[in-house]
């Protein structure tokens, strides 16, 4: 049974920065693919849907100022995306997700990370489907846009227990396969497969029109390396044991490490990708506010 | 190559420690489930072999310096080596200073000993820094002034300047053989003997001995003989001095034997020797007109001892280039009378008949009216009154052909010699030689020998015996080595009585009876006089009558002196302990009331603030006082205040030690096989001579310093190795 508390996996801190950002789709949801279509708005192609009454809290930059002069009165654009996109969450399970130095492990930082981004998506009225995977997907809840859904994300988020072996390209090629609705699909993983691989399945999912956003989270010990002393590293994932003095290879570790971050993050952005490096050190409220932010500033004009 | 602490090595064994802890250490390690394997896995198989060639020179380092350091505590050494690398090894050393009597021949300026000092010294200075060394006084003995070798080179320079020449004869063997036990045994590279001495050939009288000495510890030890003497030629000693008369009377003229020898090379002419008498500036002296090269030539001097009590007598010649020989001490003790006691076995019906009239006239060989004031005084008795007679009362007694007397008597007699009395046994027809030979000599061991058959016959006068001519090796007869003093040989002995002299084992049997000794031996070699010590006292047998029933001995001249010289050495007995060798312990009886007492002994030339002090003590029963550092030739004087006494007492030289003949050329050659042999002089450098020989590198110092910087290396190794890479 899980051990956690529903409230404990949304945090409220979070969500309430998450609310005000807002989680907006990048791309066209239906039919339109980056990169094929230049549109007015660089990057970013979207259809005007309907104009809807200001209320107080709406973003003043979807203003339509030209009814505005015309009526004297306020009202917003809503745009296609805003009420016709889904979101696939898919969260890592496997056994390396277990490792965290600090408070929280890593599958517990993507559990909340996945839990926020669900209630928020939900609370746009967008639709949500989460899942969590290891070799394959093990659980998965389907989209809804029922707030209601909420409960059910975080009751699967709760009770999974991550033990097996990751296979994250063989479970991004399976959705770039099964979703055809084009969405978001957000990845909460440390990745710790083969990169190329990896690449190749975002690839799969950006051919399928989907928009990816990958959250890279790693702990901060798998940042730092800080150990010292005579340690025998056992693997997860049924990895062998290995003994060593880990400051003698600590800076080597470290260029292995980068270069092993640098190559997906090119990846990613080869292929428009969002790659948001996550260290679990930092509050989730902070990390997701400023991926955010950053997305709100790079999608609208 | 060697190894000076051998069982150090054992220490190598702990280069097991660091490979035992780098094994353990493998087992302690923090554990980690970690998820990021593969850049772990990247990361060592990048680094695996290169860390490995890290631990592996590590504890290649480290075991390396535990096996130096087991290395270096072992002090290797290489014994031989042209040059000396790492700068001189210490010595560990023993100095011999010969302080003889021959090393204060003086050349005028210095004596052998101020040079010897000074070589001494220089042999120091050569020894190099972190040296030990000990020093001893080398003669007849060795004396440790500093026993075992000290760090402390100075003080060893203040022991050497301070060191005393002695009058001790030399003999150089014990001290060698002190100094080789004393490094024997010892762990240091270099051990080295000094040997300082004059090259006097007496010295080297155990030449043999010493050499095989040296030669067996060759290589384990160095010994250096710096010979400081220069030749001397000439010498002339008084090789020796005694009384001649046997008893010293007071005021009377007594007679010293003194001679003088000449221990050099060349003639000497007209030695004056003179005779002094306590610290009266002259006394008599006499010129000796020729001297030839290692000729002795005995001269009589007569002195006269003013009051009872103890007084030094010295004989001198001229000084020459030896002091310490020009003159001799001895003590004697005058006394103002001397009582015997004559028992008559045969008194006959006139005077002249009786067995002691000879004796007694020969006892007191003065006119009857002087007989009154003569020192010796007799009584006459005879055998049936023996038993009456007071024993005590008298000085000697003089059994003169007594047949036999009581038990009682023979133990009156016994507790009379146990006490120091003095008996002169002669034996004649009388005599019962059953209660002789069975009471006197096998039961009381009193006789020094048993009286065999009669030989001869008195009743006629062509067959007789004769005594012997020469060699007369007692001190009573060794007046008559010298034919000025006459001859025992003229007088006949026409009966006598074979003395058997007394088993050597016959003093288990009786604790007091002394060895039987022979005074004087017929022409035959069959003893004619024999006397031993019984208690503290002596008895005399002779072989034949004292009055001329038997022998025409009384009627000689010779008769006189014998008799006299026999009852000064009974009557004086312990005065013979007053003279001793130089070096020997002077023993004597003293009065009961002196028991505790301390008695302040001052030497020859000694100031009263370098007196010593010596409780009388009672040793087996007897008060005695006794003293043994008689290093120096001459008077000494020991006084004690309450009651007030005084004793003196004199050592005397061995003569020998003025033969100043050097140690001859094919000796010396002998010795440098065994031995580095220098001929020193102030200008000589010791210090060359001896760092030429010296030889032998250790290595310790290398090892440890190279131990340091092996660990310095490893240290810094290890943080470099350590580091984040």
């Amino acid at each position: 049974m899980d051990k956690e508390t529903i409230d404990s996996l949304l945090d409220p801190l979070s969500v309430q920065r998450a609310e005000a950002l807002g989680l907006q789709a990048r791309y066209v949801v239906e039919g339109y693919m980056a990169g094929e279509h230049k549109s007015p708005y660089r990057g970013f192609a979207i259809e005007f849907a309907q104009h809807r009454e200001y209320a107080p809290g709406d973003d003043t930059r979807h203003i339509d100022w030209k009814v505005q002069a015309r009526t004297d009165r306020y009202f917003i654009k809503q745009y296609e995306q805003e009420t016709n996109y889904v979101s696939n969450i898919l969260l890592d399970g496997s056994e390396s997700m277990q490792y965290g130095s600090g408070r929280l492990t890593k599958f517990q930082y993507g559990k909340a990370l996945a839990a926020c981004l669900s209630y928020l998506i939900l609370h746009q009225r967008d639709a949500a489907a989460v899942g969590i995977f290891d070799q394959t997907m093990r659980d998965y809840a389907p989209r809804s846009n029922n707030r209601a859904t909420i409960h059910t994300v975080m009751q699967r988020l709760a009770a999974f227990q991550p033990t097996g072996q990751t296979n994250i390209a063989g479970v991004l090629h399976d959705i770039a396969r099964v979703v055809r609705r084009k969405g978001i699909i957000i990845v909460i993983s440390d990745l710790f497969d083969d990169e190329e691989k990896v690449l190749e399945g975002i690839q799969h999912l950006r051919f399928a029109g989907h928009e990816v956003v990958l959250f890279h989270t790693l702990d901060p010990d798998e940042f730092e390396f800080p150990f010292k002393g005579l340690v025998e590293f056992e693997g997860m994932e049924n990895i062998p044991k290995i003994l060593t003095r880990p400051q003698e290879i600590r800076k080597s570790y470290l260029r292995e490490f980068d270069a092993f971050r640098t190559r997906l993050r090119e990846g990613c952005e080869k292929n428009h990708v969002h790659y948001v490096t996550v260290n679990t050190a930092q509050p989730l409220h902070e990390m997701l506010s400023g991926y955010l932010a950053f997305r709100l500033k790079t999608t609208t004009r | 190559m060697g190894f000076l602490n051998p069982l150090l090595l054992v220490g190598a064994a702990a280069v097991a420690v660091p490979i035992i802890v780098h094994l353990l250490n493998r087992r302690k390690f923090q554990r980690v489930v970690w998820g990021a394997m593969r850049f772990i896995k990247a990361s060592v198989d990048q680094n695996q072999r290169r860390m490995k060639i890290e631990d592996l020179i590590l504890l290649a380092l480290r075991c390396l310096i535990l096996i130096l350091l087991a290395l270096a505590l072992s002090r290797p050494a290489m014994k031989s080596s042209t040059t000396d690398i790492f700068g001189q090894t210490k010595v560990t050393g023993v100095l011999l200073l010969d302080n003889s009597f021959s090393m204060g021949v003086s050349d005028g300026v210095e004596t052998r000993f101020d040079k010897a000092r000074k070589a001494a010294e220089q042999a120091i200075d050569a020894l190099p820094a972190g040296s030990a060394t000990a020093v001893l006084l080398a003669s007849d003995i060795a004396q440790g002034l500093i026993p075992e070798p000290t760090y402390d080179l100075n003080l060893a320079r203040k022991a050497i300047r301070e060191a005393k020449l002695s009058d001790r004869a030399s003999d150089l063997a014990p001290a060698i053989q002190k100094a080789i036990e004393n490094l024997k045994g010892r762990s240091a590279l270099r051990k080295e003997i000094y040997l300082v001495t004059d090259g006097q050939a007496t010295g080297w009288r155990q030449l043999g001995d010493i050499q095989k000495s040296l030669e067996q510890t060759k290589t384990e030890i160095k010994s250096h003989i710096l010979l400081v003497g220069s030749k001397e030629d000439r010498n002339l000693g008084v090789s020796g001095l005694s009384v001649a008369g046997g008893l010293t009377p007071v005021n009377r003229p007594i007679r010293f034997e003194v001679q003088v020898t000449n221990f050099g090379k060349e003639e000497a002419k007209n030695v004056r020797v003179t005779l002094a008498v306590g610290s009266e500036p002259s006394g008599d002296e006499i010129i000796v007109p020729l001297l030839r090269p290692g000729e002795t030539v005995g001269v009589s001097l007569f002195g006269k001892l003013r009051t009872e009590g103890f007084h030094p007598v010295t004989a001198r010649i001229p000084d020459d280039r030896l002091l310490a020989d020009n003159k001799r001490t001895v003590v004697c003790r005058a006394i103002r009378e001397a009582r015997v006691l004559l028992v008559d076995g045969e008194p006959g019906t006139e005077p002249r008949d009786s067995e002691t009239f000879i004796l007694g006239h020969a006892l007191v060989p003065v006119p009857a009216l002087d007989r009154e004031s003569y020192f010796i005084k007799t009584t006459t008795v005879t055998a049936i009154e023996l038993a009456a007679t007071r024993l005590d009362d008298f000085d000697a007694i003089v059994l003169a052909n007594v047949a036999d007397f009581s038990e009682t008597t023979v133990k009156s007699l016994e507790q009379y010699l146990k006490r120091g009395g003095g008996l002169m046994v002669f034996p004649g027809a009388k005599v019962n030689a059953g209660f002789y030979n069975d009471i006197l000599f096998a039961r009381h061991a009193m006789l020094p020998a048993a009286l065999g058959a009669p030989e001869g016959n008195a009743e006629q006068e062509e067959k007789y015996a004769t005594l012997q001519t020469r060699n007369y090796e007692h001190p009573v007869t060794a007046l008559w080595n010298n034919p000025g003093a006459g001859t025992l040989a003229s007088a006949r002995f026409f009966r006598t009585f074979k003395l058997e002299p007394a088993p050597e084992n016959q003093k288990q049997v009786v604790a007091d009876a002394g060895p039987a000794r022979v005074v004087l031996r017929y022409a035959s070699g069959a003893p004619a006089v024999m006397e031993r010590a019984w208690g503290l006292g002596r008895v005399f047998l002779f072989s034949s009558t004292a009055d001329t029933a038997w022998n025409d001995l009384p009627v000689r001249p010779a008769f006189l002196a014998l008799v006299q010289r026999v009852l000064g050495s009974l009557v004086q007995r312990q005065d013979e302990s007053l003279n001793v060798p130089v070096g020997q312990e002077f023993t004597r009886q003293v009065s009961s009331d002196l028991v505790g007492r301390d008695a302040q002994v001052s030497g020859p030339s000694q100031s009263a603030a370098t007196r010593e002090l010596r409780r009388v003590e009672l040793i087996n029963g007897v008060p005695t006082l006794r003293f043994a550092a008689t290093d120096s030739g001459g008077a000494y004087e020991a006084t004690v205040n309450d009651p007030p006494a005084v004793i003196r007492f004199a050592a005397q030289p061995d003569s020998r030690e003025s033969d100043l003949t050097e140690l001859a050329v094919e000796d010396k050659e002998k010795l440098k096989t065994s031995a580095h042999v220098y001929d020193w002089s102030p200008g000589v450098s010791l210090r060359e001579l001896v760092e030429k020989e010296r030889v032998g590198t250790e290595f310790w110092l290398p090892i440890a310093l190279l131990v340091l910087a092996l660990a310095a290396i490893e240290t810094w190794l290890a943080q470099w190795f350590s580091r984040a890479k």
